[in-house]
């Protein structure tokens, strides 16, 4: 029976590839109550004081294979932002493993990577870079991010005179057009219409028809239910619950109360 | 070293294209663009002339000529560290949302200071040359060897203040005090010969404090090399204006090629120092609260 069950994963493993694995993944951030960032700071650090570590993810274990659409749920400060940026390798963890097979592109948040000073066509073309693109292959995937974005005729308007809507459109079209094994969605979506909404929504679904592996992480349990089939639920730095994402987000639900 | 010189090759692409967004930022919103920033080092050189034939009593034939050649460097070398210290935080939100390797961005802030002096530079020679007559020299040959030490030297430098600058904000501040006491410091407006006269002084005058410093200040030795490999040698004059006194005289001093060495294995060292200390800083101030 114990051989039985132990078994069934690996069979699963073995016909989808690993896309991300975390064991025992711990990040602590140290948070110090005097002024850090200027002079003064540094030399109050020679006297004692008070440093507070925060545990933004408490050793927390998952895998996920590639082609899975997996939702992050969390009350604010659960260290679900934390959790994409250990992913996107903008931090070290502390302590713990995480392998991450594949290309990252995080969505980047609105206006982010963007210069308010140069037009939108510019600012695809460092976004395009920074996802990873060379510039040729931004030449010629530049006329589909403009239609999908449906700026064709703002693209070459600086993005300061853009409202949050088409910022975010833009952000969503490069991070869509970049071949990325691995997506990164952190609740960015919300400030679209609801036409762009849809349209993110349908692009969505069409990358998990091509085997591409999402994260998603959102505070709109519809939408969660919606596109993800596997919810990770992230309290207070530790995972309390991995599992199907009714269940989970019903539990959330229930204990949010 | 090698892992980390292959991955800034890698992402090469990004480098550029950092570079060229800088430069559209910056000449962006005017016509003219490149021919404004002209204008700065121009009218700033046009004022210490001024002062320093009419004020100092400084006779020398072409005095401005002189001023630029050590001043361009000079400025590159400034804004290049300024630009850089602010860099980090200019671009903190990306870095706190992907990887990518972040020396990439007081590199490339460096990079697009040096594509203006080097326009600059340009700008002058053919200034000198086709306008002013001054007769071609050898040593002009070394110039892009010097322009390439400075830019090395440069960027280590810009690395290491970059990163001070993530951590403590305050470093800018000492960063454009300690750039306005070098500017004095350094043969800038005045020319190398007379501090060196001032160690050859009799005893009781003499001072050869100064000399030995000026050998030691990088930027000394580079605004030195400049003058001296694209402009012809020069007696500096000065006469006290309204003084019966004769006019002190400072002959020339030849370039000591040695120290052209001594800087190009100063700027690799230096680039290679500010590399290493960035990659061991980089990963604390993306944490920064
Ligand atoms: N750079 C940092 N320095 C110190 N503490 C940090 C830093 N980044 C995050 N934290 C802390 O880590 C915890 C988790 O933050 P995180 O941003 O991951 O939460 P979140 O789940 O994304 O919240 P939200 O739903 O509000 O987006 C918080 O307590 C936060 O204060
Ligand atoms: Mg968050």
């Amino acid at each position: 029976m114990a051989a039985v069950s132990e078994q069934t994963p690996s069979v699963k493993e073995a016909r989808t590839p690993l896309a991300i694995r975390a064991e025992k993944l711990t990040k602590e951030f140290r948070l110090t109550h005097q002024p850090y960032s200027s002079l003064k700071g540094l030399l109050l650090s020679f006297l004692p004081r008070r440093v507070e570590h925060i545990v933004a993810l408490n050793a927390i274990s998952f895998t996920v294979h590639k082609g899975e659409t997996v939702a992050i749920i969390g009350q604010n400060g659960s260290g679900k932002s934390t959790l994409l940026g250990l992913i996107a390798r903008v931090y070290r963890p502390t302590s713990g493993r995480l392998e991450v097979y594949g290309r990252v592109a995080p969505l980047l948040e609105l206006g982010a990577g963007f210069h308010p000073d140069l037009t939108g066509l510019e600012n695809i073309y460092f976004n395009g870079v920074i996802l990873g693109l060379t510039r040729k292959q931004i030449s010629e995937r530049l006329e589909a991010i403009i239609r999908f974005a449906e700026l064709e005729n703002y693209i070459d308007a600086p993005v300061r005179t853009y409202s949050s809507g088409m910022l975010m459109r833009l952000g969503f079209a490069v991070a869509a057009h970049v071949d990325a094994d691995i997506l990164l969605v952190d609740e960015v979506l919300a400030v679209g219409d609801a036409h762009f909404q849809q349209k993110c929504y349908r692009k969505i679904r069409e990358f998990q028809q091509e085997g591409r592996t999402i994260l998603f992480v959102s505070h709109d349990m519809d939408a969660v239910r919606q596109i993800a089939p596997r919810a990770l639920w992230l309290d207070k730095g530790i995972l309390r619950a991995d599992g199907d994402s009714d269940t989970v987000v019903t539990q959330y639900l229930a204990s949010t109360g | 070293m090698c892992t980390l010189i292959a991955e800034l090759w890698h992402y090469r692409e990004l480098l550029w294209t950092l570079v060229i967004r800088e430069l559209r930022v910056r000449y962006k919103n005017s016509v003219l663009g490149f021919f404004w920033s002209l204008v700065n080092p121009l009218v700033t050189v046009l004022v210490m002339t001024i002062v320093f034939k009419y004020v100092m009593g400084m006779r020398i034939a072409n005095y401005s000529a002189y001023v630029l050649t050590a001043y361009l460097p000079w400025t590159f070398f400034q804004f290049a560290l300024l630009d850089s210290s602010q860099t980090i935080l200019v671009y903190m939100q990306v870095i706190k949302k992907i990887y990518f390797p972040r020396a990439l961005l007081p590199l490339a802030t460096t990079l697009a200071n040096f594509i203006h002096f080097v326009l600059a530079m340009g700008v002058l020679l053919l200034y000198l040359y086709l306008y002013v007559g001054t007769p071609l020299q050898w040593g002009l040959l070394l110039v892009p060897l010097v322009m390439l030490a400075e830019l090395l030297m440069v960027m280590g430098l810009s690395l290491i203040v970059a990163c001070w600058n993530a951590f403590y904000e305050d470093v800018k501040y000492l960063v454009s005090v300690g750039l306005q006491l070098l500017f004095f410091l350094s043969p800038i407006i005045y020319f190398s010969e007379q501090v060196h006269h001032m160690s050859l002084l009799p005893d009781a005058y003499r001072e050869p404090i100064f000399w030995a410093y000026h050998l030691l200040n990088p930027m000394a030795t580079y605004a030195m090399a400049y003058r001296k490999l694209i402009l012809p040698p020069i007696t500096v004059v000065q006469q006290n204006p309204g003084l019966s006194a004769p006019p002190v005289q400072f002959p020339d001093m030849p370039l000591p090629y040695w120290l052209l060495g001594v800087n190009l294995l100063m700027a690799v060292s230096v680039s290679l120092l500010g590399l290493l200390y960035f990659r061991r800083k980089e990963w604390d101030f993306v944490e920064r609260p």
